[in-house]
């Protein structure tokens, strides 16, 4: 019993780390309709540069600034990329973003090098402690209390902020949000910015021992994969439902790995989204697309 | 060059027209009924016209028709066929032909390509086939592809055949979708909104078109038009919808003096209303 | 159909017959220099050729499905997979450590292919619910599978610290891996290196000639407008779910004969991924297969060569111009070939969707213009 505790507590540590990663990406695909498959990279590059300063100026101060790089990416692409291939389709800007994916990932990977692999999780990673009569991992604690505190943020801001209500506005219609005057590119450039952060805040718990593995920062490229199904099983157009993602991937993740293999922990994952998809194509909480003439 | 639309078409006897019957269909989105009880008919050979304000029904009834809506209840009959009973795909097969408002062609794709595309339900051919260009299967895509363009002669877009259909202006655009309906051999032609967008001599060649085909192939045509002058112009019968349901059924004479036809359109300048969706 | 029929062939264009004649006469030039590549080229740069050859043919299926039939796929390194695993137990006998039929060769070469694209179509029932994205990201998780599945499986698909051996292509009278050579051309022996090389090529024509053929017909008119728009396709009397899994499957087969290319190319050993991102089947190789396709132009089967050249081909050829013995030198922060070639086609990808999203197919029909004007 304590066991699967345990694996309940670990399941929703690791959800709520891919709930961030999905939200932001949500959030991306509801301001511009284009799937941010550049996403890992916005994770490794907010690592990365969070790993270079970190001897220099701390970890606290190095986390910010990851952070805030991986929002500047996320700008940079939609300002410099996205912004100048209007004519594209919202597929070919998805394909638009698999290249800079290739780009960043390449570069980052080439400068880690075959060096020692780099860890970001300092103050919790690797330690123990006692929640309950349970003994469980700091990470997933402290991911689950940074991630419910910065998805509530999120939603107050979304309800309640006036760039709640534009980006509201922007991804009900497009058309009449720009004709009723509200700036598109300041919606699509903010929910960028957003999304990368969010990005960079989420690899400060995937390169670490007990998310990440053995491999720290390197591997977080491919944990965050994860975040597409956990988006897709929540509907791509729901923010709620990108939360509930993260939460049913992580859980499925933990439990296949307790259960069944630590191997089939990535494909359950997956199984769980083709299962959902089958029953709900648009997702748990997804908009269903009426089919045009 | 031009072979007569006449002899380049099989005379309309060999096509056995058959009446097109709506017998009572109603359409429903969530809570909406966007088509109630709605019944007419459309005689075979003649040309019989849809109007109705915005948000009529007018289009929910063409999409119904051609099971791109499903029905809530309710029969279309083409003949002795069940249209609703069929996979939408298989209507074409049954003699329907339908051209689109928004002009649904393949822009990238030359004419010739997307007229073809009118002949799938008539041509047989998987990957394999085409892979290896078997010659049965060669020999049968040369004599529909003559007949494709024959039929892009009938509609004047004879000469653009290998230019991709998006390069094409508007006007020819609409040719080519009406040329791709009829390249299915349909005996009833559905055709949403011919006019829509063209200044007052292409909408007099049009209706002129549409008469055309109705004489040569003797097939009937069901339209959707907000141009009155044309509707009452051609059609031989006019149906008119307001809120989903059927308001007049009647001879263009008659229906143009109907009270509640009149009322329905607000009695003044209703086509101003309609251009400006 | 004769010549004398009153009526004008309007369906064929003007200069049909000397298009056709210039164009006869270009693949015949083609297939000469093919032929004698073999005769001047060391086998190590045949073998780059090899690779793109079978890159081209992995390419060409996933450009039909994404550019003309308009689904997109994650999942074609997944097919290429179950190719180069069918053909293994197909083709090998077998021992105790592995499952195989020890089937005719050739036999082997065409169940293989069929094999993986009654996979694909197998996917039917989630590839014709889903649209764009959600199937993108769908059919990855058949990469995940696989992975998984290969690594579960030893016995069928080898094991992944040894893989397992399959044989090379044996015509009757014709062994494509023959050692002890005794056929000479121009006085170049024609060892399996030679014969390998004209058989890629001879199986990368017949992917682009039979993908043409059902492009230019009745499949491809289908699949473009279940592309465009799907209920304009239902109405014409397309079967939208039936087109959906047709191509599904045709790419998929593609896919096969590529995972089978793969395998000979490896001198017959079909060896799983030790890690789902890295390696011969894994996310990032059905990557690049996008990436071919995306640089190639979407759609393009001549494009996807090209495209081929550049993500395949760029990797195994900079280190032989370089001089450097192979790719080994991976120490530290290196720019090695496989890090100058993902840059470079990464940029690629961008600048292509930004400024020519028809790929370098568009640029060529731009060229084409120009010259012609």
């Amino acid at each position: 019993m304590s066991t699967f505790l345990q694996v309940i507590v670990n399941g929703l540590g690791q959800g709520a780390v891919f709930a961030l990663l999905a939200l932001g990406f949500v959030i991306i695909y509801k301001a511009t309709e284009t799937i941010n498959f550049a996403h890992g990279s916005l994770v490794l590059i907010g690592g990365y540069v969070a790993f270079a300063v970190k001897p220099h100026l701390g970890w606290l101060v190095a986390a910010l600034v990851g952070v805030l790089v991986a929002a500047i990416a996320g700008l940079l692409i939609e300002r410099v990329l996205l912004a100048h291939s209007r004519n594209a389709s919202p597929d070919s800007l998805a394909i638009l973003t698999i290249g800079v994916d290739v780009i960043i990932l390449t570069e980052v990977t080439r400068r880690l090098g075959t060096a020692a692999a780099p860890f970001l999780g300092d103050p919790y990673d690797n330690k123990a402690m006692q929640l309950l009569g349970l003994t469980v991992s700091r990470t997933y604690v402290v991911a689950l209390v940074v991630a419910a505190i910065l998805i509530g943020l999120f939603f107050l801001a979304f309800r309640y902020t006036s760039w709640g209500l534009e980006m509201r506005a922007q991804s009900e219609n497009r058309e009449a949000s720009a004709l009723m005057g509200i700036r598109s590119w300041r919606v699509t450039a903010s929910a960028w910015a957003v999304g990368g952060a969010l990005a960079g805040i989420a690899v400060l718990f995937l390169a670490t021992n007990d998310i990440g593995g053995g491999s720290g920062l390197l591997s977080s490229h491919t944990v965050a994969f994860a975040a597409f199904p956990a988006a897709i099983i929540g509907g791509l157009t729901s923010p709620g439902g990108s939360v509930v993602g993260g939460l049913v991937v992580g859980l499925a993740n933990a439990i296949a790995a307790q259960y069944v293999s630590l191997d089939f922990a990535n494909v359950a994952v997956y199984l769980v989204m083709l299962v959902v998809l089958l029953a709900r194509p648009a997702g748990l909480f997804g908009k269903v697309e009426q089919l045009r003439v | 060059m031009t072979a007569t639309p006449a002899a380049a078409s099989p005379p309309a006897a060999t096509r056995n027209v058959k009446p097109l019957q709506i017998e009572d269909i109603s359409v429903r989105f969530g809570g909406i009924l966007a088509l109630d009880s709605v019944s007419f008919t459309v005689a075979p050979g003649t040309i019989h016209a849809l109007i109705g304000p915005n948000g009529a029904g007018k289009s929910t009834c063409f999409n119904a028709i051609t099971r791109i809506y499903p029905l809530a209840s309710g029969r279309i009959l083409l003949g002795d066929n069940d249209l609703a009973s069929v996979p939408g795909h298989r209507i074409a097969s049954l003699g329907v032909g339908r051209a689109f408002q928004n002009l649904a062609l393949v822009d990238s794709a030359t004419v010739i390509d997307n007229v073809m595309l009118g002949r799938y339900s008539l041509t047989k051919g998987g990957f394999l086939s085409y892979a290896v260009r078997a010659p049965w299967t060669m020999k049968s895509e040369r004599r529909h592809a003559d007949r494709a363009a024959e039929i892009c002669d009938f509609l004047g877009v004879g000469q653009h055949l290998h230019r991709p259909a998006g390069m094409l202006s508007y006007g020819d655009q609409k040719r080519v979708d009406i040329a791709r309906a009829l390249a299915v051999e349909p005996t009833i032609l559905l055709l949403d909104e011919p006019a829509a967008g063209m200044n007052a001599s292409e909408t007099a060649e049009m209706s002129e078109l549409i008469r055309d085909i109705r004489d040569e192939l003797g097939i009937s045509i069901l339209l959707v038009e907000h141009d009155m002058g044309l509707v009452m112009g051609i059609a031989d019968r006019v149906t008119v919808l307001d809120f989903g349901r059927r308001l007049a059924d009647d001879v263009p004479a008659a229906v143009q003096k109907d009270p509640e036809v009149i009322r329905a359109y607000l009695g003044s300048d209703d086509d101003e209303r309609q251009e400006t969706p | 159909m004769s010549e004398t029929v009153a009526a004008p062939i309007t369906a064929r264009p003007a200069g049909a017959r000397k298009t056709l004649l210039l164009k006869t006469i270009g693949a015949l030039a083609l297939g000469v220099v093919v032929f004698l590549l073999p005769l001047y080229l060391s086998s190590q740069y045949l073998l780059v050729l090899m690779w793109v050859f079978t890159g081209a043919v992995g390419a060409m299926g996933l450009t039909m499905l994404i550019g003309q039939a308009g689904q997109l796929s994650l999942a074609h390194s997944f097919f290429v997979l179950v190719g180069g695993v069918s053909y293994a137990v197909y083709a090998s006998p077998g021992d105790k450590d592995t499952i195989g039929f020890g089937l005719p060769t050739l036999l082997a070469l065409v169940l293989a292919v069929v094999t993986t694209g009654l996979v694909g179509a197998l996917f039917a029932p989630i590839s014709g619910r889903l649209r764009g994205i959600y199937l993108g990201v769908a059919s990855l998780s058949l990469v995940f599978l696989g992975f998984w599945l290969a690594n579960q499986l030893p016995s069928i698909a080898g094991s992944a610290s040894s893989g397992r051996y399959a044989p090379s292509l044996k015509l009757p009278g014709f062994d494509f891996g023959e050692q002890n050579p005794s056929l000479y051309v121009l006085n170049v022996e024609i060892g399996s290196a030679e014969r390998s090389f004209w058989l890629f090529a001879a199986l990368t024509a017949l992917a682009y000639v039979a993908g043409r053929g059902a492009l230019s017909g009745r499949v491809g008119r289908g699949w473009r407008a279940v592309r465009d728009n799907e209920a304009m396709a239902t109405v014409m009397g397309v079967s939208v779910v039936r087109q959906k899994a047709t191509a599904f499957a045709v790419s998929s087969a593609y896919a096969g004969l590529a995972g089978v290319m793969v395998v000979w190319w490896y001198s017959g050993l079909m060896k799983p991924d030790e890690a789902v991102d890295f390696g011969t089947y894994g996310t990032t190789v059905a990557i690049s297969y996008l990436a071919m396709c995306v640089i190639g132009g979407l759609g393009s089967l001549g494009g996807s060569i090209l495209g081929a050249a550049i993500v395949f081909g760029l990797p195994q050829l900079l280190p032989l111009l370089n001089g450097s013995t192979s790719a080994g030198s991976l120490s530290g922060t290196a720019f090695t070939p496989v890090v100058i070639t993902n840059l470079i086609f990464g940029a690629l990808i961008v600048l292509i969707i930004m400024f020519e999203p028809r790929g370098f197919a568009g640029l060529g029909q731009r060229i084409v213009r120009l010259v012609r004007r």
